[in-house]
């Protein structure tokens, strides 16, 4: 589903991803872990090109990312994003959040369109807040919206970006709730987190990330029980 | 010294004339000056160089000029080559070309004032730029300068008295002509005062009522 063969990206002087190699399969759980400044979520962003690439390759269903001939909005539809700090629009109340991008994106009537958001805002817990503008609402519930949205385009494969590190602990769980939902959906899902629970409960595969590289990875029983490398020790003695 | 306004009471109609004057000067101003900042802003955040020197070079010309000397070109020097514009052309123009450059740097504030994450998600749902504009970063650009630009209004109705020193009829001038035949300096002043007052407030009282009602979803702070 999602192959990455060397991926190499520099900021500038900046060498933050050097040679990622990986291979997602469809309806696979992929946590990715890591020290800040690892590169873990410059990796997740490649995937959907929202940084480019400086070498090497992503092939996502069949579309090589950075070849010129992709249409980087079609693969986008495809591939589902929730953002660290929601990034929810604030002139939109919460449906036309959702449906914005089914209208002008797939083109799909304004009833579809509205049928489908209140679908999924029921599946997320909050067809009670269709109305409500996202300055009304809480972190987690700003987070419900946000993965709302992101499966309004029907994608085939979900990225998170830290989904929970910006929400108070009393509520990560509300977040972590709908992610493990979808995940026994058998959607795709590569997360990036620190939430070692969730990985170890939910994930498929564990990637952990160290300057760059991808330093270890394995099932959560191997890499949280009997982690190999000694980077890979050191961080979770940390963390866990 | 006694303040005596009966005097006044004769001109009045003169008084109300150079409202008025002031008043449509400031709205051709501003209407046709925001528009021309919209392509001025356009220009300098565009993709072509010459073009982006061009509009930024007369951003800051016109930005670190006194609109006095602006105006005086306009009305003095342009006919030395031939263009002779009469008062009310003159600081119609002036205003409005001074007043692009203004509210051309308003809406470069406003689309750098929302958050590249707004953009982020619009590119991850797969919209293309010119959607991601129009249906996602446009509202909340507009809703943070807002108070920018209504302030630009006021401040451009006020700049609109120095016409008065190219003989455009407006408040000022009217003010000084009442001031001249009455020898009622104090009180001409302060009644040409108070009615610029009056306007101001009115308009600053509209635009916070404006705001509230457009940006209902801007419940906190900027966005």
């Amino acid at each position: 589903m999602i192959f990455v063969n060397d991926l190499h990206k520099k900021f500038g002087p900046n060498h933050v991803l050097k040679g990622v190699n990986c291979h997602i399969r469809e309806q696979e759980v992929v946590c990715v872990i890591g020290p800040s400044g690892s590169g873990k979520s410059t990796f997740l962003r490649c995937m959907n090109g929202l940084e480019s690439i400086t070498s090497g390759s992503i092939v996502i269903n069949k579309h090589t990312l950075n070849d010129s001939k992709t249409n980087i909005n079609l693969v986008r539809q495809e591939v589902g994003m929730v953002f660290q700090h929601f990034n929810l629009f604030p002139h939109l109340r919460v449906i036309d959040n959702v449906m914005l991008a089914p209208l002008r994106v797939s083109r799909i009537s304004k009833e579809e369109a509205h049928a489908k958001a209140e679908t999924l805002l029921a599946k997320v817990g909050l067809a009670q807040k269709m109305d409500a503008y996202p300055g009304n609402l809480s972190g987690g519930q700003m987070q419900r919206v946000a993965i709302a949205r992101a499966l309004a385009m029907d994608p085939k494969i979900m990225l998170f970006d830290e989904p929970t590190s910006a929400l108070d602990p009393e509520i990560v769980g509300e977040v972590l709730t709908v992610m493990k939902d979808l995940a026994s959906e058998g959607m795709t899902m590569v997360v990036v987190t620190h939430e070692m629970g969730f990985a170890r409960e939910v994930a498929d595969r564990v990637i952990f990330m160290d300057q760059g590289l991808i330093v270890e990875e394995g099932s959560p029983e191997q890499i949280f029980a009997s982690p190999q490398h000694e980077r890979t020790q050191g961080f979770l003695s940390k963390v866990l | 010294m006694a303040l005596y306004f009966g005097d006044l009471l004769p001109f009045s109609s003169l008084f109300l004339e150079g409202l008025w004057t002031a008043v449509y000067i400031t709205l051709i101003a501003m209407l046709a000056g925001s528009a021309i900042g919209v392509l001025l802003y356009l220009g300098k955040a565009g993709a072509r160089r010459a073009l982006r020197l061009l509009c930024t070079g007369y951003i800051e010309v016109i930005r670190n000029t006194p609109l006095l000397v602006q105006l005086y070109l306009i009305y003095f020097a342009l006919p030395a080559v031939g263009i002779n514009l009469g008062p009310v052309w003159a600081a119609a123009i002036g205003l409005t070309l001074n007043n692009a450059a203004y509210t051309a740097e308003i809406y470069r504030a406003g689309f750098e004032s929302v958050p590249y994450g707004l953009r982020e998600a619009g590119k991850a749902l797969g919209m293309k730029p010119a959607q991601i504009v129009r249906y996602i970063v446009i509202l909340p650009a507009t809703r943070n300068v807002f108070p920018a630009l209504t302030n630009q209004l006021i401040l451009l109705f006020l700049a609109s008295s120095i016409g008065s020193i190219i003989s455009l009829p407006e408040l000022t001038n009217a003010t000084m002509t009442v001031s001249n035949t009455t020898y009622r300096t104090i009180e001409a002043l302060t009644v040409g005062g108070l009615l610029y007052l009056a306007v101001s407030a009115v308009l600053a009282l509209a635009s916070k009522r404006a705001e509230t009602t457009l940006f209902r979803w801007a419940v906190s702070g900027h966005v």
